[in-house]
């Protein structure tokens, strides 16, 4: 589009639907059945500018390639526009002298003699494009575009149309916002304002008591990871002197670095590592498990699915839950400088992964396995991000990609099951459904599949990656080995020639760390071991959940009868097809996506030059890429292994059987009431806090309310007391002023006299 | 220079007048007696003031009793107006009819029982008509405490 | 021209006068008794009112003249007297009659004062008009028999109190003005200060008075208290004129045609009547 310079294209992406929610509000009961026109109109402009950008911007990083083998550098490759200046306040910090704000490192030693000893605190509107934004905001423009079109049919005729598609609007335009900010206190607003869209769209049937505290609880638990959040972000500003990510000059012309720009992702030592440093990346990790879902703080995402299912697609698997994961891949070289908490990540993201495994493997409703799938996929991708190595950052990322296909082609499947079956959504009240829906059974196997890691499906290529960087922390001699001898590599960035070499120079510089990350392997071999059960669990649960859905005796549920259409008996049928296109646009990417990015490693080597990951700590791990075929059978091997153990339990059996109970035993019940976790933070967390809140109240009614009634008695006593003196008798009255009179004049008399 | 005695003991007459003035309108609760009260405290004023007007050998004193008078003319106009007007509508000329201010909480003011009075009802002089001879009583005549 | 005793002793002599004052207020004004205990209440008032007289007598100032001192005497304490019956008196018809007598009194007092054409002129407006005008409302209005309002007095002894003490304090600052010269409180005489020192704005030339007492306004009074005030304060006469008229016309207005017992209280009245 050479009309449109990416400047403009980048302020439209979230811009669009912005303008496309606020016209939604402005006009949604005029226009009636036809609310959704702004948003979906909106959306798919804004989706068309996001992949413009992302084609505009691979052409540029891989001709720009073409110039300079592995010497890319990243300032050519990020791109911050600031509309407009919000906060301004010069001399806001001092900072106290070596701070890591004024000290930047050697090379920038020199420079720091000129700097200014206070800094200003300016926050600006900016907007950023680099790759890691552009791959993001792609996914989230075209998936939300879908999923809008897929609410047409499954939202018709809600009381709350225009509502709906304002929310689902509002909510692309502060995920857009979120992945484009180019600083942190932006990052925070809009990391606030996606939590506010999916408290209103969690509770979009607000009058149904479960959908309102499901609101709650999200938005309750979101505010632990928020707090995080913020405090991270004064941490930030305390240690760095700046909230930007990109370098900024000040007013007098002096350069300021931001927190990931140029001067200091090309500075061995620009971060600050120590306490400091791993108390920030552990509360950024603390702000990604409350938006991702990740343990301790998952408990919010399941009962989420109490919104409508197309919002639990857009939000809840596709979009807003990948916002912990892009926040700690963002942070890419924050972490790179504090291994341990690279190392909680991961055990976090493993953990989790396992976790909601186990728990998925036991729910009966369709929703809640794809919830939990989710969860457990999110783990993957955080153990992922947690091995610290370029592989890791962009594994992660294109399992976050081909997650957002299957995953919203998963549940808008699931919604269209429930379309059908009149809402009911318990997988043993239904069962073999692809007689009634051929597209939706279809088209859910393939995400299925693509779930499970089936070899040519999306999840099969990204999944193998996250486990190939898992193995590689864990077995790292092995690895080195293996990429000195390099086979059927597809290397493009940097050319095998090269690396051997900067991989040994890297490894003499990051001696202590390399030291780290070898007393670490314990834990990644571990963690792997973890990936692997959950790799196989997944694929069990999956396929459980389809087996019940869609094969087996053809049955359906009384509700069923009770849909739109009015027709009686046995009215189950496949979904309309403004709902089926885009289950059948999201199966083709599910399928193509993995093969196709991976094969050509254009995402990996893209992602490579967003600046966080250019930086020299992160392309320091850079090894060519591969096809592990061990690694690759092994997790192929725990796909089928899950499949055919679903297959043995639930293939063409009635799915309200009790074959789960009886397999599973106790250990079924404490799956099923999910670890009890719900039930440790009843006892650990809601009850101390009921009954503190129950001391406070108390308090507040005997205590406070006491002094303040007692206040109001106090004139009311008096006024009972001296209304008595209200005789109406004008005389009285008289008297009373007489003596008051003399009074005052006596006492004048006793002050005057001599 | 101090004032002259007799300035000082008109002063001291017209603080008395005042005084005794202040007292009936404050005690008498026949509207009647207030006012007269009320003209008694005028009355004081006026004999200050003269006095002042001759301890200062000014007219202002004169000239301010002379409007005092004519004021009090205005006053006793008026205000017998709304005398006879509170009179006509509860029958009685007491200040104490009027407790409409009174909180409404709180009961009405009445008076106590009245031992009987000694006093003879009061019987006004009346005229007869002429060539008829008067009734009257010698004794009640010389005896009644009150017309 | 006698000067008194230390300032203590003339107010120890005032404290006394003013509680027998007050005590004899309280003991006159009606209190609702009646028969031998409101008669001898009566009688012991009197004598402690009496009493009061003679105390405030002793601590007024002595005049110079035997003549002048009886004449002011005789005239203050028929306007005193006059005045406390008027207070006390339990009919108000007796009351207006005394009222009368006291206007004599103070009429007498002007005179003496040297105010012939005020002395004449309250004798006429209030003996004549305005008292006049009192007794035909008492005629209009008088229940027949003793009302109670009349038998009963609001609040007796704070209101005897209240006004002996203001009496008091009046006094005390009166016998202040006395003390001499260099005291805070002696009044700047206009005379005194025609005498010696600068003299304010002439308002007009007037004989300075006389270290005797003598009247600086009494030649030729009459002419020049009509002369001042017709001239200087001709806009006040005028105004009072409006006033006068004012209030005509408001008085006849405000009769009412209401009927009696179409007021608000009007049943609580008839009960309490």
């Amino acid at each position: 589009m050479p009309d449109l310079d990416s400047s403009t294209l980048l302020v439209l992406v979230p811009a669009l639907p912005l303008l496309g929610a606020l016209l939604t509000v402005a006009l949604g009961r005029l226009l009636g059945p036809r609310a959704h026109w702004p948003a979906i109109l909106s959306i798919a402009a804004a989706a068309l500018a996001a992949v413009t950008l992302l084609v505009g911007l691979g052409r540029e990083v891989f001709s720009v390639e073409k110039d300079a083998h592995g010497t890319i550098t990243t300032g050519s490759l990020e791109e911050v526009q600031t509309l407009w200046q919000w906060a301004s306040i010069p001399d806001a910090y001092t900072p106290p002298p070596g701070s890591a704000a004024v000290d930047v490192g050697d090379d920038l030693a020199a420079k720091a003699d000129g700097r200014p000893a206070t800094l200003p605190f300016s926050i600006g509107i900016d907007l950023r494009l680099d790759p890691l934004t552009a791959v993001m905001l792609a996914v989230i423009t075209c998936v939300g575009l879908l999923v809008a079109i897929y609410s047409i049919g499954y939202m018709h005729d809600d009381p709350g149309y225009p509502r709906f598609f304002a929310l689902v609007a509002a909510f692309v335009f502060s995920m857009s916002m979120l992945v484009t900010a180019s600083n942190f206190l932006l990052v925070y607003v809009f990391w606030e304002a996606v939590g506010a869209c999916s408290y209103l769209l969690i509770g979009f049937w607000f009058r149904k008591p479960a959908a309102a505290a499901a609101a709650k609880k999200a938005f309750l638990v979101n505010r632990v990871g928020d707090f995080g959040l913020a405090v991270a972000v004064f941490l930030l500003w305390m240690t760095y002197g700046t909230l930007n990510f990109h370098d900024t000059t000040l007013a007098d012309g002096s350069p300021l670095p931001g927190i990931l720009g140029m001067e200091r992702l090309n500075d061995p030592s620009g971060y600050v590592a120590g306490a400091v440093g791993t108390a920030i990346c552990l509360l950024l990790l603390l702000a990604a498990c409350g938006k991702s879902a990740q343990l301790p703080l998952h408990v919010w995402l399941p009962d989420a699915m109490e919104g409508p299912t197309p919002a639990s697609a857009l939000i809840h698997a596709a979009t807003m839950v990948t916002a912990g994961v892009y926040l700690v891949a963002r942070c890419a070289p924050l972490y790179m400088a504090c291994p341990a908490a690279l190392t909680v990540v991961s055990v976090v993201g493993a953990t989790t992964a396992l976790v909601a495994a186990l728990i998925g493997t036991v729910q009966n409703d369709l929703k809640r396995v794809l919830a939990y799938s989710t969860i457990s996929q999110l783990g993957y991708m955080f153990a992922s991000l947690g091995t610290g190595t370029l592989l890791g950052f962009t594994a992660a990322i294109f399992h976050l990609v081909t997650h957002a296909f299957f995953k919203a082609l998963l549940f808008l499947g699931a919604g269209s099951v429930m379309h059908a079956m009149g809402g009911v959504i318990d997988m043993r009240r239904f069962g073999g459904l692809r007689r009634v829906m051929p597209i939706t059974a279809a088209t859910f196997l393939i995400g299925s599949l693509a779930l499970a890691g089936v070899a040519p499906f999306a999840g099969f290529f990204s999944k193998d990656e996250i486990l190939a960087a898992l193995h590689s922390r864990g077995w790292p001699d092995a690895h080195a080995e293996h990429h000195d001898a390099p086979h059927g590599s597809h290397a493009i960035l940097p050319t095998p020639a090269e690396m051997p070499m900067r991989l040994v120079s890297l490894r003499a510089a990051d001696a202590p760390a390399s030291s780290g990350a070898a007393g670490s392997a314990g834990t990644f071999r571990i963690l792997y071991g973890m990936s692997l059960f959950t790799a196989f669990l997944t694929a069990f649960y999956t396929f459980r959940a389809v087996f019940m859905t869609f094969t087996g005796p053809t049955r359906v549920p009384d509700e069923a009868g009770h849909h739109h259409h009015g027709q009686a008996g046995s009215a189950a049928h496949e979904s309309p097809t403004v709902m089926t296109i885009p289950l059948m646009i999201l199966a083709v990417a599910a399928t193509v996506s993995g093969w196709w990015l991976f094969s050509t490693h254009s995402l990996a080597d893209f992602l490579a030059a967003t600046p966080s990951l250019a930086a020299r700590s992160v392309a320091a791990t850079a090894t060519p890429h591969a096809f592990h075929l061990d690694l690759a059978l092994q997790g192929t091997f725990a796909a089928v292994a899950g499949i055919v153990l679903a297959a043995v339990g639930h293939l063409g059996r009635r799915s309200d059987g009790p074959q789960m109970e009886r397999f599973l035993g106790p250990l079924g019940t404490l799956f099923g009431q999910k670890f009890f976790l719900d039930e440790i933070y009843a006892a650990v967390v809601v009850k101390p806090l009921e009954f503190l809140a129950l001391v406070a109240a108390w308090f507040d009614r005997f205590a406070v309310d006491g002094l303040v009634d007692g206040m109001g008695r106090l004139p009311l006593g008096l006024g009972a007391v001296l209304r008595r003196l209200q005789s109406g008798l004008v005389q009285r009255y008289a008297v009373a002023g007489a003596i008051g009179t003399l009074l005052v004049v006596l006492a004048l008399a006793w002050q005057l006299r001599t | 220079m101090t004032p002259s005695p007799l300035v000082l003991n008109g002063l001291v007459v017209g603080a008395m007048l005042f005084a005794l003035g202040l007292v009936g309108i404050l005690a008498r609760r026949n509207l009647i007696v207030m006012f007269l009260s009320a003209e008694l405290m005028l009355q004081g004023v006026s004999v200050s003031l003269v006095s002042w007007s001759r301890h200062h050998a000014d007219w202002g004193g004169h000239v301010l009793v002379i409007f005092v008078l004519t004021v009090a003319a205005c006053e006793a106009a008026v205000a017998l107006v709304f005398v006879l007007q509170a009179f006509a509508r509860t029958g009685r000329l007491d200040a104490a009819a009027w407790q409409s201010l009174r909180e409404s909480v709180l009961p009405r003011v009445v008076d106590r029982e009245l031992p009987a009075s000694d006093a003879a009802t009061l019987v006004f002089p009346r005229l007869t008509p002429a060539g008829v001879e008067p009734e009257h009583d010698p004794d009640a005549a010389l005896e009644r405490e009150h017309v | 021209m006698t000067p008194d005793g230390g300032l203590s002793s003339t107010g120890s002599l005032l404290a006394v006068a003013v509680g027998c004052a007050a005590a004899s207020l309280w003991l006159l004004l009606p209190r609702g008794e009646g028969g031998l205990r409101e008669r001898a209440s009566r009688r012991f008032g009197m004598l402690l009112g009496a009493v009061a007289l003679a105390l405030f007598v002793a601590t007024g100032r002595r005049l110079g003249g035997v003549g002048e001192e009886a004449v002011f005497l005789i005239v203050a304490l028929v306007a005193v007297i006059g005045g406390a019956a008027t207070v006390v008196t339990r009919s108000p018809v007796y009351s207006a009659i005394w009222f009368a007598l006291a206007l004599a009194g103070v009429a007498g007092v002007l005179l003496v004062l040297g105010a012939q054409f005020l002395g004449v002129a309250t004798i006429v407006v209030y003996a004549g008009a305005i008292l006049v005008m009192f007794l035909f409302v008492l005629m209009l209005a008088q229940p027949t028999g003793m009302a109670s309002y009349d038998r009963v007095s609001n609040e007796p002894l704070l209101s005897a109190v209240a006004g002996a003490v203001l009496l008091g304090l009046l006094t005390l600052f009166i016998g202040r003005l006395s003390a001499g010269p260099g005291e805070c409180c002696a009044v700047p005489s206009r005379a005194a200060a025609l005498a010696g020192g600068t003299p304010p704005t002439p308002i007009a030339p007037e004989p300075p008075a006389d270290s005797a007492g003598r009247d600086p306004l009494a030649d030729n009074h009459v002419a020049r208290l009509g002369g001042e005030l017709f001239g200087r304060h001709l806009l006040a006469v005028e105004a009072a004129g409006v006033l006068l008229l004012v209030a005509l016309i408001g008085s006849i207005a405000s009769v009412s045609r209401t009927p009696p017992d179409e007021g608000p209280d009007a049943a609580a009245w008839r009960a309490g009547a």
